[in-house]
């Protein structure tokens, strides 16, 4: 046993260092003397003031974050009820239910931005804005959500539920107390997502959003044409930085430490 | 009644309606701003004449002597204005900007200054506190689809010149009012009358540059001088191109000698054929030229002029030259769209732009070499003096300018460009 | 073997759980369906003189111009480099997803969410890295060069190589997030018990393992190779000139050709294949799926 977990404690380190290859790379041109984020010239700390008094990429990055926020909250209440609901009922519609979750991704994204530039457009005078932003990408994210959701729920015990409600507990408090536990990791999962897919998107955000809105791919993106510098690396890394740092302090603090007895208690599987 | 002091006339009727449709106003709502200005108008000498020293001095801080480096319109009207106070007829109600300007542009495309620059020029001429956003698009396509047939919400964008017509066949811009923009005078001749636009009617160049082919000399050891260098078996896989099929297919057409803007199906086919011939040689298609010419992967690729400076950076020993068969120059514009509710404030803006300083600050930062005459004396020698950036105008008279074929031949180029593989 | 949930009798319990549909439903059919029905007008439509649009003539036209062979070769791209990276993200991702699970301890979600770490950086930027590593004078070939396996520098950066390795790198997350939520939902005490029941490591892999995992394994499958097969920048980046996708052609469509009609009609078509093509793999998996 021990043998084993040597190697897949190998197999996870490097995995993890694939990960973080390109972020590595990322991190060290953002002290690149020269304009480019490619082709190292020297070192500078030069460019971290420089975005700093940049009100214009501090503006995206700030749109950037509220809406990454908004989506992750919608998404993820829409996408776990939604989740759930799939895994755990019978239904007229469910397979077309089903269906309409795969939809959104089997999407092309030019499409799914058009369609809804010309729905706002059309039916409310929209011109994009933030709040059509958020609408947008709540909609795409639902369905990531959902999925991981009805994964983890699917292999969950319903009777459990029955279970606590028999010794007393309330609709809402089974659900609360014994449901809720037991797909947190999914919905954990499903935020997580959600926050990328916002966080990075450009196709739908491109057409959906509007005067002062740009997030900040549109930002990265416009700069192509006359070459991305290394300002670009730099707010990427402190981004990365103060994550880290957020999630450091919150694992200290003890949010995310599972208490492992209690898990287990919970996740017993009566025989079946 | 309708002379301004200096003698040139204009019709005030025409004016008016013009701008009551600009700003949609009803007619009511013009009788009540006519009753205002009328107040204003009738005070107007007075004030002006207490403030004309002060007034009409702010906005032309260039080196005078009758040039006309950096008029506004503001300016011209409050010296009338102040000419006639001596008891002359109301004078023409001067447009206000709005409050608010919005830019839709790639971005950091002006140089720092541009919009507090005009910002403060229009806090100082106007009084108005207005208020200027940006925002970005990374495609030009992108950035069209958006603005649809009315501009998205957008007053001001960059187009390039070959999408001007287009645009105005969509009813995205509109006429500029060139009595905003009198600095337009400061644009070099040969950019007065463009054949996508004839007359600068809709709009107006804010840079230019050449396509040609770039190489590191490094590498490749020789002097070239034909695109057909682009098809050396020798730099197999080491080759780049635009990803643009109209800058693509304009160079192998020059290269076989036909107009780079041909309708003929045939001679499009004979440009396919060749570019056939080239895709296995090709490494990347790419508009990011720096990246591709300085990744070391790429020795020879097909590039915009201007960006050979910023690749010299890092690749010392790259060569540009237009190819011996002939090339292409284009350039990018500003116009002001259809449904801007600014539309005052975006033809100020464009004006600004135009003012010899602002250009040189422009160009200066992006380093791309700008239309305007009048700036020039303010650019940086490095700029002027290079060949890449600042071709002399011999030779720029000589290349194409690419034009918008219409719908029906550009889905014969894009089918065409499909079946490449793209 | 999955559990089949009860139906639940009271009337109290059907309200709640349509309220839990309720939401999901309404927003998608709102905020997606209608958009989507509104661009299917446009593709029974056609382009107008400039670049306008005209629906009052609605034919399938489109629908039949996009049926073109040429768009095949593309469309092949697009399947086999999905099909690629969803194999190799689930190959890779499931043992690190078992890893964090089962030797994650206390801080298992700590490791995850150091998983998504990387990707709240710029997908642009994270790909000019990618570049840089596997460009002919990058990391990797001067690495090789300084090790004395190579000579020359080997062509890395703009292959089929290069585009896998970056979609892979792209979807490794949508993989690991789902395989783990199921991995770690497994008792474990099935695998000793297994394992007490004389079956070897491989086959209590296997037979309990593997099958009780299966939930999040199509879920991951569905989360890598749906989005893998719209993703066109990744391989425009990456790629040579034979990388191109049928995605990358759709979008072009509409914003080179301008011609939103015909790209909507391909767009429509590669959507009702992918979808179809999704739905029959899925079907015999339906318990595992669904649960019912």
């Amino acid at each position: 046993m021990t043998g084993r977990n040597r190697w897949l404690s190998a197999y996870a380190t490097i995995v993890y260092l694939f990960l973080f290859a390109p972020i590595i790379i990322l991190i060290i041109f953002s002290f690149n003397s020269s304009e480019f984020s490619f082709g190292w010239e020297g070192f500078t700390l030069d460019w971290y003031p420089v975005l700093f008094s940049n009100d214009a990429l501090i503006d995206a990055v700030s749109v950037t974050m509220r809406l990454a926020l908004v989506t992750v909250i919608g998404s993820t209440i829409i996408g776990t009820l939604l989740g759930l609901a799939l895994a755990r009922l019978r239904f007229r519609g469910k397979g077309a239910t089903e269906t309409l979750l795969l939809l959104p991704m089997v999407t092309p994204e030019i499409i799914m931005g058009l369609s809804l530039l010309i729905f706002f457009f059309t039916l409310f005078g929209g011109r994009g804005s933030f709040g059509q932003l958020t609408l947008a990408h709540i909609t795409f994210c639902i369905s990531y959500v959902a999925i991981i959701v009805r994964a983890r729920a699917v292999s969950m015990d319903p009777h459990l539920e029955e279970a606590a409600r028999d010794l007393g507990a309330s609709a809402v408090g089974a659900f609360r107390f014994v449901t809720l536990p037991l797909i947190a990791p999914a919905v954990w999962a499903g935020a997580l997502l959600a926050f990328a897919l916002s966080f990075d998107d450009y196709v739908v955000t491109t057409f959906n959003a509007g005067v002062g809105s740009s997030t900040l791919p549109l930002f990265i993106y416009g700069k192509i044409r006359f070459g991305i510098t290394p300002e670009i690396n730099a707010i990427s890394t402190i981004i990365v930085a103060v994550t880290a740092v957020v999630i450091l302090v919150a694992w200290r603090v003890g949010s995310f430490r599972e208490d492992a007895d209690v898990h287990v208690v919970a996740e017993e599987e009566p025989a079946t | 009644m309708n002379e301004r002091h200096d003698g040139s006339s204009i019709d005030l009727e025409k004016q008016l309606v013009r701008y009551m449709i600009q700003r949609r106003l009803t007619r009511r709502d013009m009788l009540e701003l006519i009753g205002k200005v009328g107040a204003a108008a009738a005070l107007a000498p007075v004030i002006a004449a207490c403030t004309s020293a002060a007034g009409s001095a702010a906005p032309t801080n260039a080196p005078t002597a009758g040039q006309t480096a950096g008029q506004s319109p503001a300016a011209a009207a409050s010296a009338s204005a102040s000419a006639a106070a001596s008891g002359a007829p109301a004078a023409t109600p001067v447009p206000q900007p709005e409050s608010e300007l919005r830019i839709y542009n790639w971005t950091e495309y002006l140089s720092e200054d541009a919009i507090p620059s005009f910002k403060e020029m229009i806090n100082a001429t106007y009084g108005v506190d207005i208020n200027v956003k940006t925002d970005y698009f990374g495609n030009l396509d992108e950035a069209y689809a958006k603005i649809g047939n009315d501009g998205g919400g957008f007053d001001v964008t960059f187009p390039t010149g070959v999408d001007v017509p287009a645009l105005l066949a969509k009813g995205a811009i509109v006429e500029l009012n060139k009595s905003l923009i009198p600095n337009i005078g400061n644009l070099g001749a040969e950019w007065s009358d463009p054949g996508y636009d004839p007359g600068n009617a809709h709009s107006v160049p804010y840079m230019w540059w050449t396509t040609g082919i770039a190489y590191d000399r490094d590498r490749i050891d020789e002097n070239l001088t034909s695109s057909t260098s682009l098809w050396d078996p020798r730099f197999a896989k080491h080759i780049g191109m635009l990803d643009d099929w109209q800058e693509v297919f304009g160079m192998t057409l020059i290269q076989l000698g036909i107009n780079a803007n041909t309708t003929d199906t045939a001679e499009i086919d004979q440009a396919y054929n060749r570019l056939a011939e080239q895709r296995p040689l090709v490494r990347v298609w790419d508009t990011n030229t720096r990246r591709m010419m300085t990744s070391g992967d790429v020795w020879i690729g097909q590039i915009w002029g201007a960006d050979l400076y910023r690749i010299q950076k890092r690749v010392k020993k790259a060569r540009y030259y237009i190819p011996e068969e002939g090339g292409v120059k284009g350039s990018d514009t500003m116009v002001v769209l259809s449904g801007s509710e600014h539309p005052v404030a975006a033809n100020l803006f464009i004006n600004h732009m135009l003012d010899a300083h602002v250009a040189a600050e422009n160009t200066n930062y992006i380093y791309y070499m700008g239309p305007n005459a009048a700036a020039k004396e303010f650019i940086l020698p490095e700029i002027l003096e290079d060949p890449t950036l600042n071709p002399d105008q011999e030779l720029v008279a000589r290349l194409q300018e690419l034009l918008d074929l219409g719908p029906a031949v550009r889905d014969e180029y894009l089918k065409r460009w499909h079946q490449l593989g793209r | 073997m999955t559990v089949r949930p009860t139906q639940p009798p009271s009337i109290v319990r059907r309200t709640l759980s349509g309220i839990a549909l309720l939401p999901g439903i309404v927003w998608l059919a709102m905020f997606f369906i209608v958009p989507l029905a509104m661009m299917f007008v446009v593709s029974l439509g056609s382009r107008g003189p400039a670049d306008s649009l005209i629906l009052d003539r609605p034919s399938l036209d489109n629908y039949a111009r996009a049926l073109d062979p040429v768009f095949l070769p593309t469309f092949w791209n697009s399947i086999r480099y999905s099909v690629a990276t969803t194999l190799l993200c689930l190959v890779i991702g499931y043992p690190i997803a078992y890893w964090i699970s089962r030797h994650g301890g206390r801080n298992k979600t700590l490791l995850l969410i150091i998983v998504m770490l990387p990707f709240w950086t710029s997908y642009l930027i994270r790909t000019y890295a990618w570049m840089t590593i596997l460009s002919d004078y990058g990391v990797v070939n001067s690495i090789l060069e300084a090790l004395g396996l190579t000579s020359e520098p080997i062509i890395l950066l703009n292959t089929d190589f290069s585009v896998i390795l970056g979609m892979t790198y792209g979807f490794l997350p949508f993989a690991i997030l789902p395989l783990y939520v199921s991995i770690d939902r497994l008792d474990p005490a099935l695998v000793p018990a297994a394992r007490d029941l004389y079956a070897s490591g491989r086959a209590a892999f296997l037979h309990v393992t593997l099958p009780l995992t299966m939930p999040g394994i199509i879920a991951a499958s569905i989360l890598t190779f749906i989005p893998a097969l719209g993703d066109f920048v990744t391989p425009d980046l990456l790629g040579g000139p034979e990388s191109t996708t049928i995605a990358k052609i759709i979008q072009e469509l509409f914003l080179q050709g301008r011609d939103w009609p015909y790209g909507a009609a391909l767009g429509f078509l590669v959507m009702v294949v992918t979808l179809g093509g999704t739905l029959l793999a899925l079907g015999p998996l339906r318990r595992e799926v669904a649960g019912t």
